[in-house]
């Protein structure tokens, strides 16, 4: 049957209510529908009670439970494990890495030197490390006090990249085809 | 000052207890699976992605609403779901805002309203509660049932077309 015609039946009446009453039907559909609900009470009273199903569903109250119940779980939560914000929790992960990068850095330099057998720049070094401890240290308190996070590309760039190259550049080594950001 | 977890928590308490609500027709029932879901919340944050954060909670409740009622089938002691809505829970729940008819007819309507949902199958309870109730788009409704839109407005339609069957048939 063509349900744009003003000979709908019940059944695809009965059919169209739900969509009609979500407003899902094309227009011509949804003439034609109340074409026929006007010639029909028993569709008439069927599309009224859909409606009405919607409209007391919608009107239903949104229920809300005790605030208690969040610091309840606080305490319930850190009895068995802390709990770890997810913007700071991968950052000691991070900084162990951008660490773990610095320590190999130092100790290719050393290993470098001592076989070269050249002047060792203890001094530039030990400047170098300082300055990479200062700089994790203030990326992790910038990063606590402000939860935001601290991705791994910026450590390595700002920090880990630039102290292996001045170290390199202290002992005569090129470092650049290390960087990930060149080919 | 507020930790990360009491916003987080304050921000989706309210529409876990809802929906468990619903979905259980139990005050006390519905705030153990609150407290468990946030529990979960405090213990897996780390594993959430924080756009897909409300979607998993929704999803988590749900599963929660289902092991306490597959746990409440089990004991026959406790009444079914649509019993267990009392007289002081059905009064809560059926005295929203009144429609255009008397306050009585309304109360009398939305209790025969509520007894039918509670006797609706899933998805189709589940899909009501979070569309009608809850007020979720169809997309996010989708997302937390892990279904595409287009099967949450179809399945929808029969659940609302069940509903009406039900109170036709339960009409005084």
């Amino acid at each position: 049957m063509n349900r744009l015609d003003d000979t709908l039946s019940c059944g695809d009446a009965l059919d169209l209510l739900e969509p009609y009453v979500d407003g899902e039907l094309a227009p011509a559909e949804a003439a034609s529908l109340r074409s026929h609900v006007e010639g029909c009470p028993a569709c008439a009273r069927e599309l009224a009670l859909a409606e009405r199903i919607q409209r007391e569903l919608r009107s239903l109250p949104q229920l809300d439970c005790p605030p208690e119940i969040v610091e309840r779980v606080r305490r319930q939560g850190a009895e068995v494990v802390p709990f770890r914000p997810r913007l700071t929790t991968r950052l000691p992960l991070r900084l162990a890495a951008a660490a773990a990068l610095l320590a190999l850095a130092l100790g290719g330099g050393a290993f470098f030197v001592r076989h070269q057998q050249q002047e060792a720049k203890a001094a530039e070094v030990a400047r170098a490390t300082r300055e990479a401890r200062f700089a994790l240290a203030y990326l992790g308190k910038v990063s606590r006090r402000t939860s935001l996070d601290v991705r791994d590309e910026v450590i390595v760039r700002r920090v880990a990249l630039p102290v292996t190259r001045s170290i390199s550049r202290s002992i005569g080594l090129s470092l650049g085809s290390s960087d990930p950001e060149k080919p | 000052m507020l930790t990360a977890f009491d916003d987080t928590a304050h921000a989706y308490r309210r529409r876990i207890y809802s929906f468990a609500r619903y979905l259980l027709s139990n005050r006390e029932e519905a705030e153990d699976v609150t407290q468990e879901v946030l529990l979960r919340l405090w213990r897996h944050q780390d594993g959430v992605e924080e756009e897909r954060l409300g979607s998993w909670l929704l999803r988590v409740t749900r599963n929660a609403c289902y092991d306490l009622l597959r746990r409440r089938r089990a004991d026959a002691t406790q009444p079914g779901m649509a019993a267990s809505l009392g007289e002081e829970e059905a009064h809560e729940l059926v005295s929203g805002e009144p429609g255009p008819q008397s306050l009585a007819e309304t109360a009398d309507f939305r209790r025969r309203l509520l007894a039918a949902l509670g006797e609706l199958g899933e998805p189709y309870k589940s899909i009501v509660i979070l569309r009608e109730v809850e007020g979720l788009s169809h997309r996010e409704v989708g997302d937390a049932l892990g279904i595409p839109e287009v099967t949450v407005r179809v399945q929808l339609h029969r659940a609302r077309k069940k509903l009406r069957e039900r109170l036709r048939e339960a009409e005084p």
